[in-house]
């Protein structure tokens, strides 16, 4: 009887330990394996829980690149966990364990495009300064940056907002073809505003607010996709009033417009 | 009647105060407009005047190179072609110019600048003087082409339809179109594509590529093969217009909730681009399970010979990198990868780029030079990681680098980098900081 009491309580405890264990995993992460390229939220509160304890010091803008890598080695090595740079079960155990995460004051200031440090042992307001606004979150190749996914994404919006998504696609990849080729500026900004490139820069488009759509699918073309097949332009058949595009050597229709080299 | 009087007397007070208002607004607006038309034809004013001067400034700098048979001597003169010829392009490249006068010149500016930056490194004089020397003369004959297409052009008194006019190919008394052709001229007779140009070109049109033709069905068996759930329903499959530099067919699916495109080439039907746009749900598998999707697909497509490289999260996917290893070294090859678009909710492939891939590099054995890493680099630089890699250097050839990452702590912040080192030469190819 006593045996059976014995194991009875055991197995309550082991359930119970179980349970905890799971309640804090939930409370402090998403129960997936954090590694460099990741982004968003998991990313968010390791960053954020990392700095709290003096590992990371950088942005927390919930995208895992070098920076986040090599402070959660840090803290890794510290603790002596395995150290291999991806937040798994027991690094975030151990992590939820030894720092505190203020997901409100976090976000907050993320939303609000505040700069801020999340510092344990400092008073939150004094961490605080104001920032250039919030940007959008997406993990691009090292040569491009958020203003260049924004203003291309006005260009895509304007442009082509009525078209397939393969054209849309497209037409980002035009704008990135020109800027490798030697007939245009070398630059993101440079080949939008090329005087008379773009009828969304002329008639005043490009200032509308692109949808989710138009962002991903320039996501798509910077991350190496070119429906377009190499083009370095594009126009509507129907609404073209340039005779010399004619002249340009024709690759493939993708909707409503024509690319060619 | 006098209610009727003092209806219509209200009528007419709303009218009235609505033609002031409209005038009011409609003179403001006007007034506006002047203003930005104003503001935008003095920037473009100086651009031409930049453009103008440093015209002519290029123009000298190019002649005072040819004064000196020692490099030495025109070092700073080449320096100045580099610079002033990347600041006429961005003067010029602001200007509503005609399209076809505005690439070529565009074209012809880039290639002199790099041709008096290249010249540091080749050393060879006696072509650096046969090949400037027709620049020169060309150049003066742009010089004065420039100064009559635009006269009177930087009074800051044309207004914007004006600039327009002047400025278009179509309207203006000017031709600009047969600059642009001169300027196209020059560019082939002064700065001829180099070899290694050249075979860039032909590896991005798909010249060297020996295999067979496949046929629409062919090409439409392949979709069905590697994507089998989306390609039941194909709404279209068109080959590619005559002026592709390589013919391809251009296939479109809508199946079930799945939409997209494939372009798979007709020389030996290989996939150039698939994308796919479906609904996702909210469901997200963990990175390790996408990621040996990722490698599965890749190995039952028949890509044999890839290393994942790197990977980016975003909204609905992760982007993936695969990069190919070549057998002599074991080295990866940068310019030859896979892209793939991996739904976080399934794991299904909705996107594949494999068109770098295809056009696969040429990798010729080379020489490998041991390099002392600690002088090399200063004290606090750690190398994190060492392999070799086959990398593309600014003269467009293929070659062997030591492909280093370092770090070195920049003021309390881990600072992550890219070195690319050749490893026969030890030229630094290049230096990237990484994200």
């Amino acid at each position: 009887m006593k045996k059976l009491l014995l194991k009875v309580f055991v197995a309550f405890f082991l359930i119970g330990s179980s349970y905890n264990l799971t309640t804090n995993e939930i409370n402090a992460f998403s129960s997936q394996q954090i590694a460099r390229g990741a982004n968003g939220d998991d990313v968010i509160e390791l960053q954020a829980r990392l700095q709290y304890i003096g590992y990371y010091t950088g942005t927390i803008d919930g995208k895992f690149g070098y920076g986040t890598y090599w402070a959660l080695r840090n803290f890794q090595e510290k603790y002596g966990l395995p150290v291999d740079g991806i937040a798994g079960s027991k690094t975030k155990i151990k992590l939820g364990n030894v720092s505190k995460y203020d997901e409100k004051f976090v976000k907050d200031n993320i939303n609000k495009g505040n700069r801020f440090t999340h510092y344990g042992g400092k008073p939150l307001a004094s961490q605080v300064k104001k920032g250039a606004g919030k940007k959008d979150s997406a993990q691009l190749p090292s040569k491009y940056s958020e203003q260049d996914l924004t203003l291309i994404a006005n260009a895509v919006y304007g442009e082509a907002r009525g078209e397939p998504y393969e054209g849309q696609v497209a037409v980002a990849a035009v704008i990135l073809n020109r800027i490798e080729h030697a007939d245009f500026p070398d630059s993101v900004g440079g080949v939008i505003f090329q005087p008379g490139a773009f009828t969304a820069v002329s008639d005043g488009q490009i200032w509308l607010r692109p949808n989710e759509r138009a962002k991903e699918a320039v996501l798509d073309a910077i991350n190496g996709w070119d429906p377009s097949e190499n083009a370095i332009y594009y126009f509507n058949p129907i609404t073209a009033t340039s005779k010399w595009i004619w002249s340009r050597p024709q690759i493939k229709k993708i909707g409503l417009h024509i690319f060619c080299s | 009647m006098s209610m009727v009087y003092h209806a219509m007397k209200k009528t007419l007070f709303v009218l009235a105060y609505a033609v002031v208002a409209l005038t009011i607004f409609s003179i403001g607006e006007t007034s506006k407009n002047d203003q930005l038309s104003i503001a935008l034809s003095g920037q473009y004013a100086k651009k031409m005047t930049d453009a103008s001067e440093k015209l002519d400034e290029l123009n000298n700098a190019v002649k005072k190179t040819l004064l000196f048979k020692e490099s030495d001597g025109s070092s700073k003169a080449r320096e100045d072609i580099w610079r002033l010829s990347s600041d006429i392009k961005n003067s010029v490249s602001s200007l509503p110019l005609d399209q076809s006068f505005s690439t070529s010149w565009l074209n012809y500016l880039g290639r002199l600048g790099n041709f008096a930056k290249e010249a540091d490194r080749n050393n060879d004089i006696e072509n650096y003087y046969k090949v400037m020397t027709q620049a020169s003369k060309n150049l003066d004959l742009m010089s004065e082409e420039w100064e009559v297409a635009t006269a009177g052009m930087v009074s800051g008194r044309l207004s914007m339809s004006d600039w327009s006019d002047r400025l278009d190919g179509t309207k203006s008394q000017h031709d600009w179109s047969g600059m642009g052709t001169a300027v196209k001229k020059y560019t082939e007779s002064d700065f001829p594509l180099t070899a290694s140009e050249s075979d860039s070109m032909k590896k991005k049109e798909l010249q060297q590529m020996e295999d067979g033709k496949v046929t629409k069905k062919q090409a439409v068996e392949r979709f069905k093969k590697i994507f089998p759930t989306v390609s039941n329903e194909i709404i279209g499959v068109e080959s590619s217009k005559p002026g592709s530099p390589y013919p391809f067919f251009h296939i479109r699916f809508s199946e079930r909730n799945s939409i997209g495109y494939i372009d798979i080439t007709e020389k030996g039907g290989h996939i150039l681009s698939y994308l796919e746009e479906r609904p996702f749900s909210n469901e997200v598998l963990p990175f390790d399970i996408l990621k040996e999707k990722a490698e599965s697909f890749l190995k039952s497509a028949d890509y044999q010979d890839l290393v994942f490289e790197e990977s980016r999260e975003n909204n609905t996917a992760w982007h993936m990198v695969f990069v190919r290893v070549e057998p002599r070294y074991k080295a990866k090859v940068f310019s030859d990868t896979i892209h793939l678009k991996i739904a976080k909710d399934t794991g299904s492939i909705i996107g594949l780029d494999a068109s770098e891939y295809i056009r696969k590099e040429k990798t010729d054995e080379q020489a490998i030079v041991k390099k002392d890493w600690q002088s090399f680099f200063h004290e606090g630089v750690k190398i994190t990681k060492e392999e070799l890699a086959y990398v593309e250097d600014d003269r467009l050839n293929q070659r062997l680098a030591h492909y280093l990452i370092v770090t070195k702590e920049e003021h309390g912040v881990i600072g992550t980098y890219a070195v690319i080192v050749d490893t026969e030469t030890l030229e630094v190819i290049k230096t990237e900081r990484l994200q």
